[in-house]
């Protein structure tokens, strides 16, 4: 049926066929009603009516029915000519048998005659009612009324009424149907083609119109917005894909760079083989290369570390100052070919970071070198180190070629190449920034870049808390996918085997934790009582006292009570578990544990 | 007389072979006025006190009273019949038939209690002139009556409107 193929296909006609269905309903439903009640109340109040009719009458002719008035009788009975609707009357005395009669309508008194008319009630088209005449207790006689029903007339006449009803109602619906088409069905018309479009085109361009406030509207609006997103997305990813080519293209180039010399310095080698000074020559050469290689790629190994989260801090208590010097020391050389003078504003006394040395360096480093590259021969370059508020704050300042406003943000960003051809002269992937950042969020600290703008010099700088400030601080930031460096802990490791746990010792210490190391229980409680350890690593079959007492006492004790307490040990019942539980640990590990468990651990705490 | 007996036949509810006689009409009517009358209230001893009729001079109409009466009540009183004999007072009565047989006396005997609330029912020509309140005629073969209002109102008796209609004269009241 086609039609109902047009309702399923479309909110069109969706919404019209609603709008007939529940006005038809309602009005046949009410319709049936009505009538119902209306036959009911009809059939009843005409009986009652004629009952009255009846009453009256047989009040009226009881004297003449009492004294055999048949004049007075029929006189009685004219009155009917009032109700039209009574057709025939009759009255008839004690025996029944006929007195007086009214006709109304010829031939009608046939009809009040026939046996039907002794009941009560509507038959044919009739209705039929008698009624007794008493007076003081006697029995006069009986008057009989038929009247015409107009049941069906009116029956007749509802229908009608009712398919006029309905045929305004139908119009008025396709009116409704008509308006709700422009309020609801065409905004979810043109969201719909909208869609269409994008989907068949992938025209991501195409955009819904809002004309309403309700929910369409919002719907609108919503779509909108994801169709932005994926235009942005799609703009992102194409940049993301230049910049990977880009790259890609560096890289190339710069591992070919020191290439070429090395296989020239071979070629060298394999010629003046007898001649010292040019095999020594070519050696430092190869050398040189090799080295810068190197750097190339540990840039690419670090760059992979930290995109899949495998970046591994070792920290530990390092004055930033001496780091500062010797990545200043460093740089030196380079600042002198490039005709740049470097300034210092060092502190006196030295100021102690939690942090990797290594890395530090590396990131105060390649701070400096890029001041240098990107700064012009007899330029100036400023690196200043001071402590505020809690913090370590390193400013590495140039008068170079400066940096935009807009690249502000993204020359942090992996792969990017401030100015494509500088860059490439001086050698590099891009990815200096993008690490250091990295290095330095990963110490639960920041770096700003600051330019007056282009050929106007740039400011960098760097922020670490201090160790000493807590870490508390709410600083600490996971790099994502990556295990946060856990802060240093006071740690006891209490176990008989000494060769064990000097090696967990060691290990604990390589994370950059203070370790004390006892070697039975007794040892390990009075270790503890004067050390007060953040987390203490129990084994728990020892001498003198094994690890569930040691526990349980460690519980007790005031200094102690608060401390994490780490179970390690060789058995692996179920039974011991819950036994290390009931005594008090709160982690119960066994031999050999996983290096993975222990920094969780750690890093929990 | 066949139409008047055959439509008395009706209200009588009688078999189709018999004819009412003349004085059994008479009765029946005469039964037939009392609900359509209203005595006042002193006329009556009691709210349960009996209706008197008394019957002077009409032995076949008492003899079918006595027939009809058995039973019933007017005016949710039962009825009484009582034979007048000739001198006799009508005090107690509230209906008097007086017959044909002693149609003389009915001047004397309204005048003997004029102002009695007494419902003097006669069967005579003339009969309203002499006092009576409800005379019986025989026209074309029917049994009518005509009825004086006057009297009945002197006498402090309420006739019913609806009993005029089938009277074949009224006389007024005196307004």
């Amino acid at each position: 049926m086609r039609w109902v193929q047009a309702i399923r296909g479309s909110v069109r006609g969706k919404t019209m066929a609603v709008v007939l269905t529940t006005t038809l309903a309602a009005l046949i439903v009410n319709a049936l009603a009505l009538l119902a009640y209306e036959l009911q109340t009809y059939r009843q109040t005409r009986l009652d009516d004629l009952r009255t009719q009846a009453e009256i009458l047989g009040r009226a002719t009881a004297p003449a029915l009492a004294f055999g008035d048949r004049k007075e009788a029929l006189k009685d009975l004219s009155v009917l000519h009032a109700r039209p609707d009574i057709l025939a009357a009759s009255l008839h005395g004690a025996d029944g048998r006929l007195f007086a009669s009214y006709e109304g309508s010829p031939g009608a008194l046939a009809l009040a005659q026939s046996p039907e008319a002794l009941s009560v009630g509507h038959k044919g088209n009739l209705f039929y009612m008698s009624q007794s005449i008493f007076e003081e207790g006697n029995h006069l006689g009986e008057v009989r009324l038929v009247a015409r029903s107009r049941l069906y007339d009116r029956i007749v006449t509802y229908l009608g009424i009712l398919a006029g009803v309905m045929a305004v109602a139908l119009a008025v619906a396709l009116l409704v149907s008509a308006w709700l088409q422009r309020a609801i069905t065409r905004p979810i018309v043109q969201i719909e083609s909208a869609a269409r479009a994008v989907v068949e085109r992938q025209d991501f361009t195409v955009r819904a119109p809002r004309t309403s406030e309700d929910e369409i509207g919002v719907l609108a609006e919503a779509f909108n917005r994801m169709l932005d997103e994926v235009e942005r997305r799609q703009g992102e990813l194409r940049i993301a894909d230049r910049r990977k080519d880009e790259f890609l293209a560096t890289l190339a180039h710069e591992l070919r760079n020191p290439l070429a010399p090395i296989r020239n310095a071979v070629t060298l080698m394999k010629l003046s083989a007898d001649k010292p000074e040019v095999l020594a020559e070519a050696r430092a050469m190869i050398e040189r290369q090799v080295k810068q290689m190197v750097h190339l790629v540990d840039d690419l190994i670090d760059v992979s570390r930290i995109t899949t989260g495998k970046l591994v801090l070792r920290r530990e208590r390092v004055d930033a100052v001496a780091i500062a010097r010797s990545a200043l020391e460093a740089v030196e050389p380079l600042a002198r070919s490039g005709g740049q003078a470097i300034t210092t504003r060092l502190p006196d006394a030295p100021l102690y970071l939690n942090a990797d040395a290594t890395r530090l360096t590396q990131v105060f480093l390649n701070l400096l070198n890029n001041a240098v590259k990107f700064t012009d021969a007899g330029g100036l370059i400023e690196f200043e180190l001071k402590a505020e508020g809690g913090q370590l704050k390193a400013l590495v300042r140039d008068n170079g070629v400066g940096i935009s406003a807009g690249q502000l943000e993204s020359i942090f960003e992996m792969f990017h190449q401030a100015d494509g051809s500088l860059e490439r002269s001086a050698g590099g992937l891009g990815v200096g920034l993008a690490l250091a950042r990295r290095l330095v969020e990963l110490h639960g600290g920041g770096i700003a870049a600051r330019s007056k703008g282009a050929g106007r010099g740039s400011e960098f700088e760097v922020v670490i808390p201090l160790a000493g400030a807590h870490a508390e601080h709410g600083y600490s930031e996971r790099a994502p996918g990556a295990d946060a460096s856990a802060r240093p802990q006071r740690i006891l490791v209490v176990d008989d085997n000494r060769d064990f746990a000097q090696s967990l010792a060691a290990l604990l210490r390589g994370m950059g934790n203070e370790v004390h190391v006892a070697h039975d229980g007794a040892e390990g409680y009075a270790a503890a009582r004067r050390i007060a350890p953040d987390i203490s690593f129990l084994d728990i079959g020892m001498p003198k006292m094994n690890g569930f007492a040691l526990a349980h006492r460690l519980r007790q004790s005031e200094t102690t009570s608060g401390a994490i307490l780490v179970a390690i040990t060789g058995f692996s019942q179920p039974a011991d578990r819950q036994r290390a539980k009931d005594a008090g640990f709160d982690h119960y590990f066994v031999k050999p544990i996983e290096i993975e468990r222990l920094q969780e651990i750690l890093t929990r705490h | 007389m066949r139409a008047l007996l055959a439509t008395l036949c009706l209200l009588l509810a009688c078999p189709a072979a018999a004819q009412p006689l003349e004085h059994e009409v008479k009765a029946a009517f005469l039964f037939r006025f009392l609900p359509y009358v209203e005595w006042p209230q002193q006329s009556f001893e009691a709210p349960g006190a009996p209706l008197t009729i008394g019957v002077l001079g009409a032995p076949h109409i008492e003899d079918e009273l006595r027939h009809i009466i058995p039973g019933r009540t007017v005016h949710g009183r039962p009825v009484v019949l009582r034979q007048l004999k000739e001198g006799e007072s009508a005090r107690g009565l509230h209906v008097l038939f007086v017959g044909r047989a002693a149609s003389e006396r009915v001047r004397a005997v309204t005048r003997l209690a004029p102002w009695q609330p007494l419902l003097v029912v006669s069967e005579s020509p003339g009969a309203l002139e002499q006092g009576a309140v409800v005379n019986f005629l025989v026209a074309d073969g029917r049994v009518g009556f005509e009825i004086a209002l006057d009297e009945a109102e002197r006498r402090a008796l309420r006739i019913s409107s609806r009993m005029l209609g089938v009277a074949v004269r009224v006389r007024p009241p005196n307004s």
